[in-house]
């Protein structure tokens, strides 16, 4: 065998090992949706073959039984609180705090980063107790504001760190222009921190729209304020082993998180990376 | 515009630096501080919840936890023994799909999106899946093939279910780690790995010499990724298990909220709240130190 046949059929084998790794891999995922489509007694008696008539009956009753519209817009809604007043409420402090080097903000940037050390069940009972005072639990936006403190330490943390970066002539000559510090940092700071303003997003959005045990606590009581996720929770623990409708449920609860990764996988994987190297 | 004198213009800039950070100090102090201090004060008090106040104890709450009055160490050890088997197998694996998912192929941007998918979906889906084919599609596996594999009570039986846990906890996180491999071994420069060759080095000495090495930020950042997601687990095994069977799969964080929010003894769950920090804090600071001290520079 000359070296190109010997390399060739190495590349045959690592493609193969891989299609094969790949579909073993994705096979759970694969069985769900086969499943949500199957009737009753098909998935009873043989839950791995293919369906043999289409049950999208399923997917009606699901949708309409735990209102689904309704959950989905609960989720844009909480995550956009939270991802907005994370956005705007880090970059800005993250600003401020790498511009002015004083002793005020050596102490405030401590402060704001430091809560990353503190892991979220350790605080969760008395949370609880205290969203109850202030009137922010029981409310989509009362848990989307809950975010904000539990996203600014990290992003805050992220932004500081790219903010050095950005040269300090760029808002000196927009403060000779007469630009307040507010409108400098508007305007002509802000629209420079794209790329790392994405990766905040991208983790953030993965980590809001999916989270359970936050939404659990604070929203669970009223189907008005239930999130995709905890719906679907509480739906596959009322189903039993009515599996049709919950596969139906798990699949229209992972479906937008699955579309948005197709078409924006480039971003999603870059944000992720960035935001685990920076983290 | 105005001039200012010196000291308006000091003033002014500090009242900006205050002005700015305000927000993100106001919510982290009333979301975490405040939580934590009062987690605190509770630790030290046995409170169900519905009594106006809380009994002050001191420190009955730690002493029963250390001595075995309570279930918490149990669920400690499940954590660590959980939190080794994920970080070994984790990176291991995600390290050799992230070799492979960096040749050079066809389509290879749609392998490594196959690998990524389960870690875009909810832990509790995850979990569910995962049930289902424990139960419904090994059952249906082993009336096919007849072995004994299928027909294993992979999650009623305790030991197995520690198994079955593990492994589904990897299965969604895998995707993670491969991206960040990924991204670890095309940061490897060519000129480097084109010296080895010239040098002699065959494709394995050449992996094991050059490219493992210079990839250790990556294995800080991925085991200390995977140290800190694995302590942290909880949805999977609710979903899964629900720390059953006959309470084998609690973890340290899934026994907080059953004690507190199940059991209604939230000094109690405090308390544990309390251990769990310390406990997470010291074993991610001295991972953090041992992997960042052994890292090479080129």
């Amino acid at each position: 065998m000359t070296m190109q046949q010997r390399r060739m059929m190495h590349k045959v084998i690592l493609v193969a090992a891989m299609i094969l790794a790949a579909c073993f891999y994705i096979y759970p995922v694969f069985l769900m949706f086969m499943n949500s489509v199957k009737p009753f007694g098909e998935i009873v008696s043989d839950a791995i073959a293919f369906p043999t008539q289409m049950a999208w009956e399923n997917y009606s009753y699901v949708i309409d039984k735990i209102d689904y519209f309704k959950l989905f817009a609960n989720n844009v809604i909480i995550t956009v609180t939270g991802i907005v007043g994370i956005v705007a409420f880090s970059s800005i402090a993250a600003y401020i705090l790498d511009r002015r080097k004083n002793r005020y903000s050596r102490i405030a940037y401590t402060i704001i980063i430091t809560p990353m050390l503190i892991p979220f069940q350790t605080i969760m009972i008395t949370l609880l107790k205290s969203m109850n005072v202030l009137h922010l639990s029981g409310s989509k936006l009362g848990l989307g504001v809950q975010y904000w403190g539990f996203g600014i330490p990290m992003a805050t943390f992220i932004f500081y760190n790219f903010m050095k970066t950005i040269p300090k002539e760029i808002d000196e000559s927009a403060v000779i222009d007469g630009a307040s510090t507010f409108r400098t940092f508007r305007s002509i700071i802000f629209p420079l921190l794209k790329s790392v303003t994405v990766t905040v997003i991208v983790l953030d959005v993965m980590w809001i729209w999916n989270d359970f045990l936050l939404p659990l606590l604070m929203v669970n009581s009223s189907n008005e304020t239930k999130t995709l996720v905890l719906a679907a929770y509480t739906f596959v623990g009322q189903m039993n082993t009515k599996w049709h409708y919950a596969m139906t449920a798990m699949v229209l609860a992972v479906v937008p998180s699955i579309l948005i990764f197709i078409f924006l996988q480039k971003y999603i994987v870059d944000g992720v990376v960035a935001g685990a190297v920076k983290g | 515009m105005k001039p200012k004198s010196g000291k308006s213009k000091k003033w002014k800039e500090y009242m900006e630096s205050v002005l700015f950070t305000v927000p993100a100090m106001l919510l982290v102090t009333v979301m975490m501080y405040i939580p934590f201090i009062m987690s605190g004060y509770y630790s030290l008090t046995e409170w169900n919840g519905i009594a106006k106040e809380p009994v002050f104890i001191g420190l009955d709450n730690f002493k029963n936890i250390f001595t075995g009055g309570s279930e918490y160490m149990g669920a400690v050890w499940f954590t660590v023994k959980y939190t080794i088997g994920f970080v070994i197998f984790a990176n291991v694996i995600s390290l050799l799909l992230a070799v492979a998912l960096t040749q050079k192929f066809k389509f290879v941007n749609v392998f490594r999106g196959i690998f990524f998918i389960p870690y875009i979906m909810s832990m509790t889906i995850v979990g569910f899946i995962w049930k289902f084919i424990f139960t419904q599609g090994f059952a249906k596996l082993y009336e096919v093939t007849g072995w004994a594999f299928w027909n294993e009570s992979w999650l009623g039986s305790p030991e197995l279910a520690f198994y079955s846990v593990v492994f589904v906890g990897i299965w969604q996180a895998l995707g993670f780690y491969i991206v960040l491999y990924i991204a670890g071994l095309q940061a490897v420069p060519a000129d480097v790995l084109e010296a080895a060759t010239v040098d002699g080095a065959g494709k394995i000495q050449r992996f094991f010499k050059v490219t493992l090495p210079l990839l250790g930020p990556s294995f800080t950042t991925c085991i200390f990724m995977s140290l800190t997601n694995s302590l942290k687990v909880f949805d999977i095994i609710l979903a899964l298990t629900k720390g059953g069977p006959g309470g084998a799969t609690y973890s340290a964080t899934l026994q907080i909220y059953r004690d507190a929010f199940t059991n209604n003894q939230y000094g109690m769950g405090s308390a544990e709240s309390m251990v769990y920090f310390v406990f997470v804090l010291v074993v991610t600071q001295l991972v953090l130190k041992i992997f960042s001290s052994r890292e090479v520079d080129l």
